[in-house]
């Protein structure tokens, strides 16, 4: 009929009303005309026009818009029911917004970090190095120039190939304006020839610039060309100072161009030229990573096959290590994200069984209420309501009910993402790009419509073919005892399956969940090696230009600790080369009297430490033997002397720590050639790399050694560390203004930040699986409540046939137990499939930790009892006669 | 919707709707005599289902082949009078011949067969 009729119904009905009345008055007076009573005139008129509310219904259907407008009226009669049920809205409405709202969370961190392609020309030809050893797996291999050059000249399947430094560097940046911490990339020539990525203006390298010697020459990111240079264009072929080094600018990198690191603000060429190492080391230490842009036509295992045959050939031909680093190439993209990648499909996984679990929970829900809707459905088809149209009702009340949800899993997804985008140590490239963009929201949209249609369609396709007779005559509640309660027998045993599935979809999580918990404990747990609390840490990147000799570095760094040491509350104060976790370095060794290779950099490679004398003093780092470094070890002409690990001092006399003392014995290290260095003290491991990684082989040196260029402060401060470094600060500015300290971080802050992406990944886990047993017991609660109200009257019978009251208690648990041990073996058997996808993820536990399945299983069992209780001792205070009363 | 698709297949609402647009062409009427006249008309053979009448009143006025205006009956009340458009005037002509063409149809079979 229109739009136009729908808006003016009301008016017509009121016409037509008053149409049916003139009518009837009309006939009336007619009749009384043929001489009828007045009363029978009347009688006879209405009997002539039949049931005015039937036509004007008749009407009203004419003026209605069929489908939109039942449609409506469903929505509104949906939303009506819901609030007047609030308890099982706001349940069902919650629950499913906790599962969309993980499920929109989880997929637009997916979306962002692991689906948006990169920005560059062809990035699907774009490769990178990666080691295949199972024991570093996810690890880069680095290479040294040296390596990287010789087997370039072997592999062809590359249309061009580049390395880049492992790491971001951190410069300083001075002249025009406030001396400024940047971060730069070192990056081979032809890195954006590789990418396919043009300079946003001027050029990018030419060949000659990344040789040793070359000319300084920079790119810069937009970002610093606008906010440094205010965008200004003639910034190209301008200078500008990093570390104290004068470097020409020679053009302009595009917008959020961010290749190898996020938030780059130079890029410097030379990449072995690492100035946080002193130069000695540039070219024969390993920091470079290799990429590349695979030829048209060749496939990735052609090229990692390619790459594998080089760089056994270059083993064969140099190194002393047996065994020989298997390499394989991996998509550019991919490995940008190649830590974090198993971690988020094992989330999605997760909130994707959390979705499963909500979905069954209020598919349950939902049939419960179904059924003790059954009188009001058994009444509208008496009415005359098509099945369809019961049917739609139903369907149109579980999307309503889930498009709520939806929206309110939006709001906590934003929530969720906006809070997770403050945690730094999560670490991932572009964390702080996710949102929910438009797709992410159709995502969902469409994602809580499925869930709705779903779940609504299981309830809707039972209730609407109700038994008439049946349910209109009985009672509410005895529904449910006579020949009509069969189809609610298997309802009640479909709803026992719904909450199998759950628990069994719980017990995985939870398992999973435990199972990092206890990585995370073990890891906590690891000793270290120092005592972390009250140590304060800064980093100093001293200039190479002023501090250019290691007179100059072994001076400014005596002073610092002097003077740190002099601030009052300070106990001990040092500073090497680098601290625990942050970066480490290693080089080649040889040990007096083992025997030993010509060519040095066949020997033994381990890790290398420069620390001015109170290091150990100050870190807490128990010697086991010997002695610590004096003064007078870290002053020049001073006999060269060394201190080692336990790991070194097993590695090398394997008998330790028996036979040989190591103590007195001589080694020298294949860099330097300086000569052999006298052993003097053995120190306990230290956790160098990161926690979850084991101590390597690793010696000190006194820093008149190696001055290092860049180096860390490490203050033992009597009280609180954070009341210190205002005074720590100031004391170091006063040597030298232009040397500020960066990264200032407590010793707790540093290893906390280590197990940053860890803790995150157990949390999320963690709080997912412990919404799942939640949403599994409300579950079980809600099944063995609802069978209880329904089997209220047989409970009567058998109370008042004898049975006691622990005989109910019994039946009621053993009902909720039965389901919640199938649900807890199937949910085990589950796990030991699962649990294997996370071996990753774990840390001296396996994927099928017993303890931890056992646990979990245990914990699950007394929940479940804990829920069940409270309808069985319900059902076993039944009196028998209230229910008998009722039938 | 799907009400009026069956209504419109179904002959006797359509013959409903010819037989009121009939009548008005006489002149407006209010509902009443409408069915009135209808039932006068064929001496009573035809009795209005005075419960259809109204739906289909509104159904006429919403195709525009009829128009409503809200008049005094003989007897001094307000009715709601119909009169006849001229889409209806047209729609009317169509219907009566088809109905002719039903009727001889109809007869042709229902005569007998002279062969």
């Amino acid at each position: 009929m229109g739009w136009r009729h729908l808006f003016r119904r009301a008016d017509r009905v009121a016409e037509s009303a008053e149409e049916l009345q003139f009518y009837l008055d009309a006939e009336t007076e007619d009749n009384i005309a043929r001489g009828m009573p007045p009363e029978e005139a009347r009688t006879a008129a209405r009997r002539k026009l039949g049931n005015p509310a039937l036509i004007r219904e008749d009407v009203y259907r004419m003026n209605s818009l069929g489908f939109l407008e039942t449609a409506w009226q469903d929505i509104r009669y949906s939303l009506r029911t819901m609030r007047k049920s609030p308890l099982f809205t706001l349940t069902a409405v919650f629950t499913l917004a906790l599962g969309i709202g993980g499920n929109a969370a989880v997929f637009s961190m997916i979306r962002t970090i692991l689906l948006k392609p990169l920005d560059y020309s062809n990035a699907d030809r774009l490769v990178q190095f990666m080691s295949d050893d199972p024991k570093q797996s996810g690890r880069d291999n680095t290479f040294t120039q040296r390596q990287f050059d010789e087997m370039k000249t072997e592999m062809h399947s590359f249309s061009g190939l580049g390395v880049y430094l492992d790491l971001p560097e951190n410069m300083t940046l001075s002249g025009n304006g406030e001396p400024k911490a940047i971060q730069g990339a070192r990056v081979s020539a032809n890195f954006l020839h590789i990418l396919g990525v043009r300079p946003l203006m001027g050029r990018s390298f030419v060949p000659d610039e990344e040789k040793p010697g070359g000319p300084a020459v920079v790119m810069i990111s937009a970002d610093l060309w606008k906010t440094r240079f205010s965008g200004n264009p003639k910034v190209i072929e301008k200078a500008i100072t990093l570390n104290s080094t004068r470097y020409t600018i020679i053009g302009v990198l595009p917008e959020g161009f961010s290749f190898p690191f996020t938030q780059m603000d130079v890029w410097v060429t030379k990449p072995s030229e690492w100035s946080a190492l002193p130069s000695r080391y540039w070219y024969i230490t390993s920091w470079l990573i290799g990429f590349g842009r695979l030829r048209p036509g060749t496939t990735i295992e052609q090229a990692s096959a390619e790459l594998n045959l080089a760089s056994h050939r270059y083993a064969m031909a140099h190194s002393d290590r047996n065994e020989i680093e298997s390499m394989r190439l991996v998509w550019l993209k991919d490995r940008l994200v190649t830590n974090v990648r198993p971690t988020l499909w094992i989330l999605f996984g997760v909130v994707g069984f959390v979705m499963l679990i909500a979905c069954a929970n209020v598919t349950g829900l939902l049939l419960a209420r179904a059924s003790s809707r059954s009188r009001e459905f058994a009444v509208r088809t008496a009415l005359g309501a098509p099945r369809a149209r019961l049917i739609r009702q139903l369907l149109v009340e579980s999307v309503v009910l889930s498009l709520i949800s939806g929206l309110l899993g939006l709001m906590l997804a934003k929530w969720a993402l906006s809070s997770m985008a403050q945690i730094s140590a999560l670490n991932l490239p572009g964390v702080g790009d996710i949102q929910l963009d438009g797709v992410v929201v159709e995502f969902t949209i469409a994602l809580s419509a499925i869930t709705g249609v779903l779940f609504g369609l299981f309830p809707s396709f039972r209730v609407s073919r109700p038994n008439l007779a049946d349910e209109l005559r009985e009672s509410g509640a005895t529904a449910g005892r006579s020949a009509s309660a069969r189809p609610r027998v298997i309802a009640v045993s479909t709803r026992g399956l719904l909450v199998v599935g759950q628990v069994a979809l719980s017990i995985i999580l939870l398992i999973g969940a435990g199972l990092l918990m206890k990585s995370f404990a073990r890891l906590q747990d690891v000793d270290p090696g120092l005592q972390p609390a009250n140590l304060l840490t800064a980093k100093i990147a001293l200039s190479p230009v002023r501090y250019d000799t290691g007179e100059k570095r072994l001076a400014f760094i005596s002073e610092a600790t002097q003077r740190v040491n002099s601030i009052p509350g300070v106990r001990d104060s040092a500073i090497a080369m680098s601290l625990p976790t942050t970066r480490w370095l290693r080089t080649n060794i040889q040990i007096e009297k083992q025997p030993w290779e010509v060519d040095p950099e066949k020997w033994p490679v381990v890790q290398i430490q420069s620390v001015t004398p109170g290091y150990f003093r100050t870190l807490e780092i128990p010697i086991e033997r010997g002695r610590e470094f004096t003064e007078r070890d870290n002053s020049f002409g001073a006999p060269a002397v060394v201190i080692i690990n336990e790991s070194f001092a097993r590695r090398f006399w394997p008998a330790y720590p028996l036979g040989p003392d190591p103590v007195g014995q001589h080694m020298r290290e294949g860099a330097d050639r300086t000569g052999w260095m006298e052993i003097v003290g053995i120190v306990a491991n230290v956790h160098e790399g990161s926690l979850a990684m084991d101590p390597l082989p690793e010696f000190y040196i006194p820093c008149v050694i190696h001055p290092p260029q860049t180096a860390y402060l490490a203050v033992r401060t009597g009280g609180d560390p954070h009341g210190y470094i205002n005074a720590v600060r100031k004391q170091v500015q006063t040597i030298d203004r232009d040397e500020p300290l960066s990264d200032i971080k407590t010793m707790d802050e540093v290893l906390d930040a280590t197990l940053g992406q860890r803790r995150l990944t157990m949390l999320l886990l963690g709080s997912f699986a412990g919404m799942a047993l939640l949403l599994a017991v409300i579950g079980l609660y809600g099944v063995i409540a609802y069978s209880v109200s329904q089997r209220t009257q047989e409970l009567g019978i058998r109370r008042a046939l004898g049975a006691q009251q622990g005989d109910i208690l019994r039946l009621v648990m053993s009902q909720a137990l039965g389901l919640t041990l199938a649900g807890i073996v199937i949910g085990i058997t589950g796990a030991f499939a699962l649990t294997r996808v996370m071996r990753n993820l774990l840390f001296q536990v396996s994927a099928t930790d017993p303890a931890t399945f056992v646990g979990i299983a245990f914990l699950f069992l007394l929940v479940a009892l804990v829920a069940s209780y409270v309808p069985a001792r319900r059902a076993a205070q039944i009196d028998p006669m209230a229910a008998l009363r009722i039938g | 919707m799907a009400k009026r698709k069956t209504a419109e297949g179904d002959m006797l609402q359509g013959t409903l709707d010819m037989l009121i647009l009939q009548t008005l062409v006489l002149g407006p009427a209010h509902g009443h005599s409408i069915a009135h006249a209808i039932e006068q008309r064929s001496e009573d053979i035809l009795q209005v289902e005075h419960g259809s009448l109204y739906p289909a009143l509104y159904r006429l006025e919403d195709r525009g082949w009829i128009a409503a205006f809200w008049g005094t009956s003989e007897n001094n009340r307000k009715a709601k009078y119909y009169r006849l458009t001229h889409a209806g005037r047209k729609q009317l002509a169509t219907e009566a011949s088809r109905w002719e063409r039903l009727v001889s149809g109809i007869s042709r079979i229902m005569r007998p067969a002279a062969e």
